[in-house]
């Protein structure tokens, strides 16, 4: 049956797209966002932000 | 001595949309309970059929309740731990703090091997569904599964690097679908609506324990996958709103919920499949659930159990790319790995480095290895980390004892559980042994040489006194 | 203790590292597989050349599953009859369980010593 030959190729095909996908957004990200910014996530200094405010 | 709060630590300036990026806090606890029952509900739908064959269908039984206590106590532990300690990263930031570096180092790479092995294995599946499925529908000759496997792959990668939010909502939806499937095969083949077509007690008659008392031990190897993955709950701890309430309710109400499934799941299967069949994962029941559909004689539960599976599939990857991408992160940021690794994204608040970098070795995997190979190095990786939770919890006690810190749930009968655990490790190893054994050493041979690297080289980029990030006081005995 | 400064390292040299991590990985999955000592395989004892359902050792019940399944007693030959076999030497027993305790024997010591620099760094040598 065809349908399915048709169906593996648009696996494929879309894999391909969701992959370029992330990569086109990852080169993107990391050239108009400084090092330091993408990096400056420390453990547990969340913790104490949001526990300030409470919901 | 005077209880000093968790949550007392000062912040700097930061803000959510200042200079600095983080993770985001958004999940409740029904987010906790899709992450974990999410992983692990796959374990009743394909894999733990193993154990039948190790050791005949009782043997699987009581494999499946020794392995639910071992779980119980690794919930117990890992709630009271990671409501105290909660950081993306789960075990491996609790070792960092209450063991020491190296073992943190150790406990991390198990987690990031048993969820990316995981991972590998449920997109096999899925791709082997997806092929019986286009034979059902009167497709002629072989499917090819590759594109089928890498789609899977490649979509939850996506739908991770987008955003925890929509990829545990996600989650929930399809964990619970494939949850009351079980329900629904089991209410419809036992009798409790309409009449019952199991048969236990005919087709246990001569076949009671196959290979005797040893096939109880050696059956507890995958008795461990009924439950595999359920302590990944802990690595939602930078993402959920209220750690210390939400991370124990999530983890907790996770595993009553696997010992309900496991449980219904052994007996449905058992009074329907004969134990050879059932317990040969390869050539006989590769998804034991949908076979026991298929002998149900209805189509509509047939179609039911198949999605199912699939969606089981399906939730388990995602959560597995959640959890080790999570782990990698972690150990970027404090520079056990590279730096590059504790990268955020600045508009999905994901460590989206991290879930690329994941993509191609999970890929690596499923297209590459074999199905019990993948599951065997997922369960060892898992049952070296069971073995360091005794431990962990041992010195957490003695360390802060229990009114020094704040912690969001004491586990009880302490040291009762840690025992308990440490003791089924044990028989486990020696199920794992039984059969599995050179590959057991393989693997512990490639530890041992990690951590001589680890120790010897990567350590000299990790900075002391500032990895230590809990407010805690100074440990008793320091 | 004095504060310790980690180096900062090149991009060359994480780079290598992963590569490190990612080979070793590879290679502990991978060459077991190669030299053929992966998996437990299950063997067929006393192959049956005339099987019926009886003879395979299934009564009336597990034969009609069998049947539902799509076997008959020639195709189920193979998946009924075989078997692991269990029996090891004690020397083979003791070598694990000497790796295994080695191994975290290793790791404490190791994390014992780099545990108490952090303390030490963290807290100061009070």
């Amino acid at each position: 049956m065809q349908t399915w030959n048709y169906l593996e190729y648009a696996a494929w095909g879309v894999s391909a797209l969701l992959g370029l996908y992330m990569v086109i957004d990852w080169l993107k990200v990391d050239s108009t966002y400084s090092e330091e910014v993408l990096t400056s996530s420390r453990e547990g200094e969340l913790e104490a932000m949001t526990e300030q405010h409470k919901l | 001595m005077a209880s000093s709060d968790i949550t007392s630590k000062g912040s700097d300036d930061a803000t959510p949309h200042g200079a600095k990026v983080g993770l985001l806090r958004v999940l409740g606890p029904a987010h906790i309970w899709a992450l974990g029952v999410g992983i692990v509900l796959v374990g009743e739908y394909m894999g733990w059929n193993f154990s039948v064959g190790k050791g005949g269908a009782f043997a699987a039984l009581i494999a499946c309740w020794f392995a639910g206590i071992l779980y119980t106590c690794v919930a117990m532990i890992d709630s009271e731990v990671t409501s105290t300690v909660a950081a993306a990263g789960g075990q491996y930031t609790q070792a960092k703090h209450i063991v020491g570096p190296l073992m943190a180092f150790n406990v991390g790479l198990y987690l990031v091997f048993a969820y990316t092995m995981l991972e590998a294995a449920n997109a096999i599946t899925a791709g082997y569904l997806i092929s019986v499925v286009a034979g059902m529908m009167g497709h002629v000759g072989d499917l090819d599964q590759r594109p089928f496997i890498v789609l899977v792959i490649m979509f939850l990668a996506w739908l991770n690097y987008r955003g925890v939010l929509a990829t545990l909502t996600f989650n929930l939806v399809i964990t619970s679908i494939a949850f009351v499937a079980i329900l629904v095969l089991f209410l419809s083949t036992s009798g409790v609506l309409g009449g019952g077509i199991m048969q236990h007690a005919a087709l246990f008659e001569g076949h009671e324990l196959p290979y005797g008392w040893i096939g109880v031990l050696a059956a507890m190897h995958f008795g461990l996958w009924y439950y595999l993955g359920i302590e990944g709950t802990t690595q939602a701890a930078e993402e959920v709103r209220s750690p210390a309430r939400a991370l124990p309710f999530g983890t907790l109400a996770g595993i009553m919920t696997l010992l309900i499934a496991a449980t219904l799941t052994w007996y449905i299967c058992s009074g329907i499949l004969p134990w050879e069949f059932l317990g040969d994962g390869v050539d006989g029941a590769v998804a034991p659930l949908f076979s026991a559909a298929q002998l149900s004689g209805s189509m509509a539960l047939v179609w039911f159990l198949g999605f199912g599976t699939l969606f089981a599939t399906l939730a388990s990857a995602n959560g597995c790319i959640n959890d080790a991408s999570r782990a990698w992160f972690a150990m970027g940021r404090d520079k056990y790995l590279p730096f590059w690794f504790g990268a955020v994204h600045p508009k999905f608040r994901t460590p989206y480095r991290s879930i690329i970098f994941l993509v191609p070795i999970a890929m690596i995997f499923a297209l590459g290895a074999p199905l019990d190979q993948v599951i065997t190095f997922s369960i060892l990786s898992g049952l070296l980390e069971y073995t360091f939770m005794p431990l962990n919890i041992i010195q957490f006690r003695r360390k802060w004892p229990l009114n020094s810190i704040k912690r969001g749930y004491e586990h009880p009968f302490h040291p009762l559980p840690a025992i308990v655990l440490l003791c089924l490790c044990g028989i486990t190893f020696f199920a794992v042994f039984l059969g599995y054994g050179t590959q057991l050493v393989a693997m512990i041979g490639f530890y041992i040489v990690v951590s001589l690297w680890f120790h010897f080289w990567r350590y000299r980029f990790v900075n002391r006194g500032t990895q230590f990030t809990m407010p805690w006081p100074k440990p008793h005995g320091y | 203790m004095a504060h310790y400064e980690a180096p900062k390292q090149s991009k060359a040299g994480q780079l290598l590292d992963v590569v490190v991590l990612v080979v070793l990985t590879i290679g502990a999955l991978f060459v077991p597989l190669w030299m053929g000592m992966a998996g437990a395989a299950k063997t067929v004892a006393n192959p049956d050349a005339n099987p019926t359902w009886e003879s395979l050792g299934q009564n009336a019940v597990q034969a009609a599953q069998y049947e539902k399944l799509g076997y008959t007693p020639e195709t189920a030959h193979d998946l009924i009859l075989a078997r692991f076999d269990y029996s090891f030497t004690t020397a083979a027993l003791v070598v694990m369980i000497a790796v295994i305790v080695l191994y975290y024997f290793l790791m404490l010591r190791f994390s014992e010593v780099e545990y108490r620099e952090v303390i030490s760094e963290k807290f100061g040598d009070k």
